[in-house]
């Protein structure tokens, strides 16, 4: 093994401008995205593609978080900010039961440290008609609600999260957001 | 010792490119992509003195805890798909790199260089990668829209951010060990293995985050299915070929000092603009849903996207295999020296194809002693093409060539080693290591091309399993 000398101050710049380039890399890029502002007004009263064909009307008051979105053709996930609750909705392709679709988002939930699945399931319904299931979850100082839907392959997913009293406050509104899911036919 | 007649049941050999000493002064190398050979100075101490050495170090210790933080959690949640994660990519990155070791057989580069570059796209740039692109991705999101962040986020961002990142491990390589980097085709063969260190941990990310969204426990069918989609649709188009073309880059950077430092860097930069490039159009929706009719349109559309890059790629590492090739057997053609090398040698030594089947010949013809024998004047001759290229410029008499084997202690090592293994082969009646047989080679690149269409078609199965259409 043989290595020829290399001066030492070029070699210390050169070194140098790769652990900058690193950094901006590792550290810069995402300062500046935390410098931006993530959430933007949305119309309660026009409805919101989520992605593969569902879409839903957002609550009124809510801002669409631009980080935790992203609408595609075959799938798609959009997540609302109502003060200091979270509403997202997820959607995927899925070729099991209702059942194995709850069952897949309690495991989800209950993955986070001190998430647990709280009370008993209900069923669920939007205005269009699709059949799920919904339940609720609490965490540690924060109480959500999850709801389930299975239509055409595709399982959509809603979590809904924030401080019990906050949480209280925007119910309703989301509440009415989740039975305007629809899905356009045919995919 | 001279090298008595061939056999008469051997043969025509390969024409010689080399006639006289004095060609490998207008070799192609000399004008095109000159080698600058490793000098024999210094020892590991002289790395140790380099900042750029503890700067690797540093990087790689942060990257090292990050990533074993990783999978660590990884071992925690789901221990069964980890391991198979780690054992599907682990035994994945085998024929790899064996692969990209043999590019070099001329010049080998020091295995701790490559396990550094490996090392780096494992563990550094997977590392800045984890934080840079989902930023990039945001910042797409938050500049244009979460629709152009969903559907070219990974094509803009995701190549912006790992195509600096791997290739910032080329140029470390180059700052730790600089004259290691002799050649175009040293920093092809650094930055293949930074991109495979990168793919092989990427897919295991990729792996558990399918486990995680599976949501069905400790389960292996996401692993399967990852690896599936990117080791056998992405993986002979990915991160390992993206990052060879960078690697070129650097290495002429490194390597042209008699040019500009405007036309080195812009050059490097070009080369890394179609890293970029290559990996934009194969993370892009373009041609997302194939060519329509099902499954076979989605893989005419994956070959559309995948094989010019990868034709491109190795018609690059061709030629820049064959410019150094050009300039070490030039060195050993100036020598002279028929016990040494013979014309036909000298062209069979420069093409592993011909180097394989000239070992097949002398096994058919003196059985295993005979391989062993040719594999080891291959070695020989190689090893001391390079010695000598350390110790005196290309175009030197042989006379001083000669002096300097005399006098060169690793020089004369290799050139009474090829004597030695000449004379094993002269006692075994096959006195050159010649590949006669070309047509053999073609047969086999032909089966080579039969087990490549195989392939293709085991990946349009993957392609229906996975629900392709």
């Amino acid at each position: 093994m043989v290595v020829s000398p290399t001066r030492p101050m070029p070699n210390l710049i050169a070194s140098l401008a790769v652990l900058v380039a690193a950094a901006l890399l590792a550290f810069g890029l995402p300062a500046l995205d935390r410098a931006l502002p993530a959430e933007r007004p949305v119309e309660a009263d026009q409805r919101y593609e989520v992605g593969a064909g569902v879409s839903v009307l957002p609550p009124a008051g809510a801002l669409l978080d631009v980080t935790r979105t992203r609408p595609r053709e075959d799938r798609g996930t959009a997540l609302f900010v109502l003060g200091g609750v979270r509403y997202a909705i997820v959607v995927e392709p899925f070729d099991g039961t209702l059942p194995a679709a709850a069952e897949r988002l309690r495991q989800k939930i209950t993955a986070g440290r001190g998430y647990q699945v709280a009370g008993v399931e209900r069923p669920a319904v939007t205005a269009t008609g699709l059949a799920g299931i919904r339940g609720g979850y609490t965490a540690p100082r924060r109480a959500g609600r999850y709801s389930v839907f299975l239509v055409d392959g595709l399982v959509i997913e809603v979590t809904v999260s924030g401080a019990d009293a906050a949480l209280r406050g925007v119910l309703d509104r989301i509440d009415a957001s989740t039975r305007s899911l629809a899905v356009r036919s045919p995919r | 010792m001279t090298v008595p007649a061939r056999p008469p049941d051997a043969p025509e050999p390969v024409t010689a490119r080399w006639p006289d000493a004095a060609r490998p002064l207008r070799s192609r190398s000399a004008r095109t992509a000159p080698v600058r050979p490793t000098p024999a100075v210094l020892g590991w101490d002289g790395s140790l003195l380099l900042p750029g050495f503890w700067m690797v170090s540093l990087l790689l210790v942060v990257g090292g805890v990050r990533i074993a933080t990783l999978l660590r959690d990884g071992f925690a949640a789901y221990p069964v798909a980890t391991s198979v994660a780690l054992l599907l990519f682990g035994l994945y990155a085998v024929p790899f790199w064996l692969f990209v070791g043999a590019l070099d057989f001329l010049e080998r580069e020091p295995p701790v260089l490559l396990a550094c570059a490996f090392a780096w796209g494992a563990l550094v740039a997977t590392t800045v990668s984890m934080s840079g692109s989902p930023a990039g991705h945001n910042l797409l999101a938050k500049l244009g829209s979460p629709e152009l962040a969903a559907n070219w986020g990974s094509a803009i961002a995701g190549a912006t951010v790992e195509e600096i990142a791997k290739t910032l491990g080329i140029v470390a390589i180059a700052l730790v060990a600089r004259s290691q980097v002799n050649s175009v085709l040293d920093g092809v063969v650094y930055g293949a293995l930074v991109g495979l260190g990168f793919q092989v941990v990427e897919g295991v990310v990729y792996s558990l985050s399918a486990v995680a969204l599976a949501g069905r426990g400790d389960a292996v069918d996401p692993v399967v299915a990852t690896f599936f989609l990117r080791g056998f649709l992405a993986g002979p188009w990915s991160h390992t070929l993206f990052s060879a073309l960078a690697g070129a880059g650097v290495g002429y950077l490194v390597v042209r000092t008699d040019r500009s430092a405007p036309s080195r860097v812009g050059t490097a930069a070009l080369a890394l603009a179609g890293a970029w490039l290559c990996h934009f159009l194969w993370n892009s929706p373009l041609l997302g849903d194939g060519l329509g009719y099902g499954g076979l349109g989605v893989l005419a559309g994956l070959l559309a996207k995948g094989v010019p890059p990868l034709l491109m790629i190795l018609w690059l590492v061709r030629v820049a295999r064959a410019r150094e090739a050009d300039f070490y057997l030039g060195q050993l053609a100036a020598l002279g020296d028929p016990r040494v090398v013979t014309d036909a040698e000298l062209a069979v030594l420069g093409r592993a194809g011909l180097r394989a089947e000239a070992r097949r010949y002398a096994h058919g013809r003196s059985g295993l002693r005979g391989g062993r024998a040719v594999r080891r004047l291959q070695r020989a001759q190689a090893r001391l093409a390079v010695a000598l290229s350390r110790v005196v410029p290309p175009g030197t008499d042989p006379r001083q060539l000669r002096a300097a084997v005399r006098s060169d202690a690793d020089a004369g090592r290799w050139y009474r080693e090829a004597l030695a293994q000449r004379a094993r082969l002269l006692r075994l009646r096959h006195p050159e290591a010649l590949a006669p047989h070309q047509r053999r080679t073609t047969t086999r690149r032909w089966a080579t091309g039969g087990l490549v269409t195989v392939a293709v078609f085991v990946v349009w199965l993957a392609i229906r399993a996975l629900g392709g259409a």
